[in-house]
């Protein structure tokens, strides 16, 4: 799949790409950051023209983004008719407020894995529109600059920088899994202690 | 509330995303400290460096006007070598064409490919000693 669309990406150019990481931001599991990786590099390389490159992938991303956060904040009639008012929903809402900002960031290029969960649940809980859009553009900035510029930097060698930034992903992954899990288990373990 | 998730279950999800969490620090750790390894042994090709000059760096997926942009080989000699008319083969991968026009020989085209690149690059300049300075 990475293979074929690299291809693709090397005859059609930035609207291809903008296309790919638009279908991206709608949750379809596309290999988008080994393409933004790859076509740093092929900017490097003069195949493409970094701006446009990178104003096209920013604005299609974005607009991806926009769109799955609606599906989560239109289908949230449904969610919070089973779920609203429960203790369970006003806490994962509570804690959505709060942490909410910081993963719909870092889910744009650190933890990719979990972009699209982020933004139906961003929708769901009803998080601010304008804050979505600018904590989302912010993050995806940081995708397409950051990722596309080590491609740029790194040029017919990028593919090496592909391959330590997809495992340190999963990384980060296994640990905020077992953070989240462990203290949780911590708790529960400690509340059984008898007091002394 | 108690109906739809009870505390039972919640330790069960909490426990199983601690040991998923576990099992991808793990698979993931390790394939990401051999990939810095790898990492850690290259470094960015110099800017002022236009051609590229490895041709091991060439992979099926690249199509032939790619390729002579790169490594300034003329795109005619590269289908030429080929023996493959480029005016509808342009936008295909190595793979295509491989798949496409040699399917009884797997890797023909890329072995090909870099071969050509590399028979036409120019040989290395040999290393011109340094002309001494005259001593006072």
């Amino acid at each position: 799949m990475s293979e074929y669309l690299l291809t693709q990406v090397i005859n059609y150019g930035a609207p291809l790409l903008g296309l790919i990481v638009f279908i991206g931001g709608l949750g379809v599991p596309l290999p988008c950051t080994v393409l933004v990786i790859a076509a740093g590099a092929f900017a490097r390389q003069g195949y493409l023209t970094w701006y446009s490159a990178a104003f096209i992938s920013i604005v299609s991303v974005v607009v991806g983004d926009m769109l799955s956060y609606s599906i989560g904040y239109y289908a949230s009639g449904y969610v919070t008719k089973r779920f609203s008012g429960t203790p369970q929903w006003l806490e994962a809402e509570k804690s959505f407020q709060r942490w909410g900002p910081l993963s719909i960031f870092f889910s744009r290029f650190l933890v990719t894995a979990i972009a699209l969960p982020v933004n139906l649940l961003s929708g769901t809980t009803r998080f601010a529109p304008r804050k979505f859009f600018m904590y989302d553009l912010l993050g995806e900035i940081v995708w397409i600059f950051g990722y596309g510029g080590l491609g740029y930097l790194f040029g017919s060698q990028w593919e090496v920088v592909n391959e330590f930034l997809s495992n340190f992903g999963g990384l980060v992954l296994g640990v905020i899994l077992l953070v989240v899990g462990g203290r949780q288990v911590i708790n529960w373990q400690t509340k059984r202690q008898p007091v002394e | 509330m108690a109906g739809i998730v009870t505390e039972k279950q919640k330790r069960i999800l909490f426990i199983t995303l601690s040991i998923f969490g576990v099992i991808l620090i793990l698979f993931f750790g390790i394939r990401a400290l051999k990939a810095f390894r790898k990492f850690e042994g290259h470094r960015p090709p110099p800017f002022a460096e236009e051609l590229q000059t490895d041709v091991e760096t060439i992979e099926d997926w690249m199509t032939i006007p790619f390729i002579s942009h790169n490594f300034g080989t003329p795109p005619e000699l590269l289908f030429g070598s080929l023996n493959i008319d480029p005016r509808e083969n342009h936008k295909k991968s190595l793979k295509e064409l491989n798949d496409e026009f040699f399917p009884e020989a797997d890797g023909y085209v890329l072995t090909t490919i870099k071969a050509t690149v590399l028979a036409h690059q120019p040989p290395p300049m040999p290393d011109t000693p340094a002309i001494p300075s005259p001593t006072p």
